[in-house]
């Protein structure tokens, strides 16, 4: 009797343990199976709008390629998108085509030879050269002469700013000492406690790298006209330019112009009038549209330069780029998807639905894309500021170049407790150590 | 026979696979890592004990463990001593003792994120509720995360407050072993409620003491989510925690072998702790 009951746990052990194995197998091939048919793969980001962009775009390619079909997914959620793109690399499971890279990661991708040159690919440089200036070409070329990207769309940072304010402080601020001036008149202690309330600009306060991008990194491309950060393994930013550019930031600090603390954290400071300037991208007219005050009236201009500033002013492009990873194997498909996928007609309508910019140097010229800024007239300042905007340089340790450099602007510009000097040589001497050692 | 012989490993399978893939695995790996340079997807690169002696030159990283000590200083006897003060008071019989039990755990069950940002508005300098709250009684404001000199003091604040609701559960279960008959004897002998609670109570939940220490120990060191969320380290990284320099090593600079030789260097400093402290409190037990 025993023995029978023994029998039927063993049996059931087995079939347990049987379905188990079965199903772990079949959850550990679920993205083989994808690979074993020809369609190759396509992430786009997660956002609506891309999402919509992509849907259309796949179904259109798919009706008339039946023998090249793309299966399109957005990324999957996760933290961040670089850390989903890492994952899967480890994991083998990379899509063949991922459009929507932060221009900084390519390089650290490339290095580790999961990309493939677009270089290789049959008329490559003749498609590069007639979408992008010779400038952005080289500034997506890797260290190793290859390109492994190709540019697909920027959101130009620029100021954006409350015209009821502005007009009350006398106009936009186009220099620093006009930047000052302003953010004076607009300071104001509302409740009497002897504290400001009201500032005329924000910046997140916290030492983080990507921070960075979005207070000095930007000034400096603005005031330099786009200069490097590193070159040649080298830091060449400790000059002029990034000391004007701390400067600018201490007299906002140091006179209670920007506040310290970080008041991201609640309500929108924008919105309840708490700030009337801050450098963000095109991304806040939806948001803005969406969720702004009915008398909250806004526009964008250049972020403010030196007093002494010729020219045009460059700011950050914050460029987001298409890739294909090495396990695509069908490179040449790939290729000519995304030249369908950047075609003018698609770039189009990519800027229609998702109000983001495609990174090509005929924006304001070929008249189909001037026609939808002329209908957009919140738009239409980026279109004018994309003909100056710089990316990152391509540097596989572009982010802790970023660090460093942040941690020293928090010291000088926000703390004080070292010269503006001494913490521009501290940066410039820890990213050449950290050149040194790799 | 045979098969007998085979069941009960096959029972204990189940914590058997979870033991070799989710601690076996990752800590010989880890060990393995601290020997290597690797960045996730390029191969590794044997770099024999050079993670150690980066280690021994990283100041940031003594920064941020004497951040983590700072931090301590204040968390563990902060929630030690509150902790036992509201056990201590909820196991009186006192009007809506459920609700109040009920009411001191809720922070503990939720998020660290979404506590982290709540404290992260009290705490603002110039819209904070306390800043506020303070300057309307003519006190000045205090940079509670923006001056480097208080900012771990205020994250350890916010921390006994989200986690104190556990150790109040852990002392209300210690209280309630103490035999009844000792404060009979005690109250027989004219004893006041302070000599009962100093001669009878403490002595009689050191154990449970000594296991909030070594609970909040271990959980102060792990302290992670609060600067990631409300500081991010700052400002001047003086709340720059050990496991967030880790955490920023590896999946910021993908430095994996360099923060896998960080993990196993502060748990060594961790062990140490808690085997100093288990040597103290047992003498103090004698």
């Amino acid at each position: 009797m025993i023995s029978h009951r023994m029998n039927r746990t063993g049996k059931m052990l087995k079939l347990v343990a049987g379905l188990c194995f079965l199903g772990l197998y079949l959850v550990s091939c679920g993205n083989r199976s994808d690979g074993d048919n020809d369609e190759l793969v396509y992430w786009s980001s997660n956002e609506a709008n891309e999402i919509e962009f992509a849907r259309r775009l796949v179904m259109e390619w798919n009706a008339e390629h039946h023998d090249e079909k793309i299966k399109f997914q957005p990324i999957p959620e996760g933290q961040s998108s670089e850390e989903i793109i890492l994952a899967a690399v480890v994991g083998k499971t990379t899509p063949d085509i991922y459009a929507n890279m932060w221009q900084g990661d390519v390089e650290f991708f490339a290095k580790s030879g999961v990309l493939i040159p677009f270089d290789t690919l049959d008329g490559f440089m003749d498609f590069i050269y007639s979408r992008c200036d010779s400038a952005l070409v080289d500034e997506i070329t890797s260290n190793d002469g290859h390109i492994y990207q190709i540019p697909w769309k920027i959101n130009p940072i620029m100021m954006i700013y409350n015209r009821k304010a502005i007009e009350e402080v006398g106009g936009i601020p186009r220099t620093y000492s006009e930047y000052f001036e302003a953010s004076k008149k607009y300071q104001k202690d509302n409740n009497g406690d002897g504290y400001v309330d009201q500032w005329f600009g924000y910046s997140d306060v916290r030492p983080i790298w990507h921070e960075l991008r979005f207070h000095f990194y930007l000034l400096y491309l603005a005031a330099s006209d786009g200069a490097p950060l590193v070159k040649a393994n080298k830091a060449v930013f400790n000059n002029e330019y990034a000391l004007e550019v701390f400067e600018f930031f201490s007299e906002l600090y140091a006179h209670n112009y920007f506040s310290r603390e970080r008041l991201s954290a609640g309500q929108d400071p924008f919105m309840t009038g708490k700030i009337a300037t801050k450098f963000t991208g095109p991304w806040e007219i939806a948001h803005l549209n969406k969720f702004k005050p009915d008398d909250l009236e806004y526009a964008y201009a250049p972020v403010p330069v030196p007093d002494d500033h010729q020219g045009p002013v460059y700011t950050y492009g914050d460029p987001k780029n298409i890739v294909i990873f090495n396990t695509c194997k069908r490179p040449a498909l790939a290729w000519k998807f995304l030249k369908s996928m950047i075609s003018e007609e698609n770039d189009l309508l990519f800027l229609k639905l998702s109000n983001q910019l495609p990174a090509r140097k005929d924006l304001t010229s070929n008249p189909k894309f001037t026609e939808v800024f002329a209908q957009n007239s919140k738009l239409a300042p980026f279109a004018e500021q994309a003909n100056y905007i710089r990316g990152v340089d391509n540097d596989e340790v572009i982010k802790e170049i970023f660090d460093i450099i942040i941690q020293e602007y928090q010291a000088s510009v926000l703390y004080g407790v070292k010269s503006h000097e001494d913490a521009l040589s501290d940066a410039e001497r820890a990213v050449n150590v950290l050149f040194l050692n790799r | 026979m045979r098969r007998n012989k085979l069941l009960p490993y096959f029972l204990v399978s189940p914590y058997l696979i979870h033991f070799l893939v989710f601690v076996a695995f990752p800590v010989g790996f880890s060990l393995y890592l601290t020997f290597n340079t690797w960045n996730i997807i390029s191969p590794m690169e044997f770099v024999g004990f050079g993670n150690f002696i980066r280690v021994s030159q990283d100041g940031l990283f003594f920064k941020a463990i004497f951040n983590t000590i700072k931090f301590l200083v204040v968390h563990i006897p902060l929630q030690i001593i509150v902790a036992l003060f509201l056990a201590e008071t909820l196991n009186q019989k006192i009007k809506f003792r459920p609700f109040f039990r009920g009411a001191f755990f809720l922070p503990v069950v939720v998020s660290g994120v979404v506590v982290s940002m709540l404290w992260q508005q009290l705490y603002g300098f110039d819209t904070g509720i306390l800043n506020r709250l303070m300057s309307s009684v003519g006190l000045p404001k205090v940079g509670w995360l923006t001056n480097p000199d208080v900012a771990m003091y205020s994250i350890a604040i916010m921390a006994t407050w989200k986690n104190v609701g556990l150790y109040v559960i852990l002392f209300l279960v210690g209280l309630q072993t103490v035999p009844p008959q000792y404060y009979e004897a005690a109250d027989l002998e004219g004893a006041s409620h302070w000599q009962k609670f100093r001669h009878i109570t403490l002595p009689m939940i050191n154990p449970t003491i000594f296991m909030v220490l070594i609970l909040s120990t271990i959980g102060g060191f792990s302290l992670f989510i609060e600067p990631y969320i409300m500081t991010g380290g700052g400002p001047l990284n003086s709340t720059l925690s050990a496991v967030l320099y880790i955490y920023k090593q590896a999946f910021t600079n993908y430095h994996m072998g360099y923060s896998a030789t960080l993990g196993f260097f502060f748990a060594f400093i961790i062990l140490m702790v808690v085997f100093i402290q288990k040597r103290f409190v047992e003498r103090g037990d004698q």
